[in-house]
């Protein structure tokens, strides 16, 4: 793109520059600014911040207790609602990568209108309302003995990860060169170990970013997690049982910020993975 | 080796849902009734559906103008825009109902950073729970802070696919700012902003977490959790057959639209 675009900034002048800092400055102004009201809940004195009428737009006390009295007040609770959300999202990770990394590879083998027409078919699949269908899958769960489990819950979630991942690994899988699996078949490999020795090692990127991609979206997911495992909850749904039923919003703020400071650092490692192509494809493919 | 994954989707949401459109029809004994309709449209009336598109409507309008500025600033090159281009994505990690958690504490009629800061450059505070209007304002606001970096990450896809080469010759031929982009961004984009449209369409349809924390009113979605019912959850097949019924009809709106102008990417 460089060329084209350079050229463009000698017609352009600076005047165009001005616009472009304006407008990055205004964006991050506003990115940030939600990032800092929840920091200066969770860590200012209350009496600044949701215990006044008019909260201190730039408090001057802060204080830990806040965390303290969270940590103490719901502790089992907490310690059992993080255990319950790591555990779901790597359940669901583990087997959107078991499950979409094989047919990724099916799917590079398939003719185009083939393979086309069943990416149709998972992309269709994320557009049923998960209200719609947790429901009957609440009352399927209750009969199997599946409702309020990590595993019932993750089983759900697999299916708003599970076509994004198979996208993802598509993609992956198409930039190994076809060669190096005729190669290895040819030099004796079987198929088995060209799948998992020499195509996985190079699909591993991919693998990377997809694993966290699910990771992240299962320990957002809230609609499932909330009709599927509403006695021992996640995370999220802590979260929105301290902020309206229970009223403790400082509760919910000391929480919010813990849940979301992993979550930045993995979103900036991801923002080096994300493309586009990726949430696309499944259309433009 | 494609099947597991086929027959996964297949039976846990396909199956699901034909069956809640079933459901819907019958009653606890098993008998075809359009009770279930009428009990939901007793209670509810005509309202959520209202609700639900204009808050659609809103949410996309508003993340779209933004995600458009934002691509446009992103596809230029300037001094620091790898730093902006990871700051500009926080907020797609941050969880919806942190989100949330947050603009209820910026919004809250008593107590909110907002009226806060009304006061301090010497405005009356508003009721922001307290109007049809100023709640719409309030949600469209957090989903949009929430969900803008992911239409721009499609977008920007797009804009980068059009050639340098057709700016440079409107710029010989004299084009200004505006004009290029209206001619040549827009038009060119088309396919790219159908893809956003659905992906972000049919979640705004389906949006929850976020509305159960800062919209008084009810959605389709916040509609069928309050129809909800171990004992006898009839009622709620009902109101997420007509959710369901809505998102489909907008994808096919979509669809159609992209098979006329989508094609050439």
């Amino acid at each position: 793109m460089g060329e084209g675009i350079d050229m463009g900034n000698e017609f352009e002048g600076h005047w165009t520059r001005y616009y472009i800092y304006a407008g990055a400055a205004f964006f991050s102004f506003f990115v940030l600014l939600p990032l800092y009201v929840l920091i200066i809940i969770a860590l200012g004195a209350p009496n600044q911040t949701v215990a006044a009428y008019y909260p201190a737009l730039l408090p001057t006390k802060f204080t830990l207790s806040n965390f303290i009295n969270a940590f103490r007040g719901t502790g089992t609770l907490l310690e059992s609602a993080f255990l319950k959300s790591l555990e779901t999202a790597f359940i669901v990770a583990v087997i959107a990568i078991l499950l979409g990394y094989h047919a990724a590879f099916g799917l590079s083998k398939l003719p185009f209108k083939i393979s086309s027409l069943i990416i149709g078919v998972l992309f269709f699949s994320t557009m049923i309302p998960s209200i719609t269908i947790a429901i009957p899958i609440s009352e399927t769960f209750l009969r199997l003995g599946l409702y309020d489990s990590s595993l019932g819950l993750a089983l759900a979630q697999e299916l708003l990860v599970l076509p994004l991942t198979i996208f993802i690994l598509s993609g992956t899988l198409d930039a190994v060169p076809k060669q190096l699996e005729q190669q290895a078949r040819v030099d004796g490999a079987s198929f088995i170990r060209a799948l998992y020795q020499v195509i996985f090692p190079l699909a591993v990127p991919g693998i990377v970013s997809a694993f966290l991609l699910s990771w992240l979206m299962s320990w957002d997911e809230f609609t499932f997690a909330i009709i599927l495992s509403p006695v021992h909850p996640t995370l999220p749904i802590l979260i929105y049982l301290d902020a309206s039923a229970r009223g403790n919003v400082l509760t919910a703020a000391s929480f919010s910020l813990l849940v979301t400071i992993p979550v930045i650092v993995l979103t900036i490692i991801l923002s080096k993975f994300i493309r586009a192509g990726y949430l696309t494809s499944g259309i433009t493919g | 080796m494609i099947l597991p994954a086929v027959i996964y989707v297949l039976y846990l949401a396909f199956y699901p849902a034909v069956d809640a459109v079933y459901q819907s029809f019958h009653t606890l004994h098993g008998g075809l009734t359009l009770y279930n309709y009428d009990f939901v449209n007793s209670i509810f009336g005509k309202s959520p559906i209202y609700n639900t598109f204009v808050v659609t409507a809103s949410a996309l309008a508003l993340q779209f103008a933004f995600a458009l500025i934002l691509a446009s600033l992103l596809s230029k090159p300037f001094k620091g825009r790898a730093a902006f281009s990871a700051l500009f994505l926080i907020p797609f990690g941050v969880a919806t109902i942190v989100t949330g958690v947050i603009f209820h504490n910026i919004f809250s009629t008593y107590g909110g950073y907002a009226n806060s800061f009304l006061r301090v450059i010497g405005m009356h505070p508003v009721n922001w729970t307290g109007s049809y209007i100023t709640s719409l304002f309030v949600l469209i606001l957090a989903d949009s802070w929430k969900n803008t970096p992911i239409v721009t990450l499609i977008l920007l896809a797009g804009m980068t696919s059009i050639s340098p080469n057709l700016y440079n010759q409107a710029m010989v031929d004299g084009a200004g700012t505006f004009q290029r982009f209206f001619r040549i961004t827009l038009p060119n984009l088309k396919g790219f902003i159908a893809i956003a449209l659905m992906i972000r369409g049919v979640s705004e349809f389906n949006i929850f977490a976020m509305a159960l924390l800062l919209y008084p009113y009810q959605l389709l979605t916040t509609m069928t959790y309050a129809l909800y019912d171990t004992i006898n959850a009839h009622p709620a097949y009902a109101g997420g057959t007509i959710l369901l019924a809505f998102v489909l009809i907008f994808a096919a709106i979509i669809m159609t639209y992209r098979g006329k102008y989508g094609r050439g990417y």
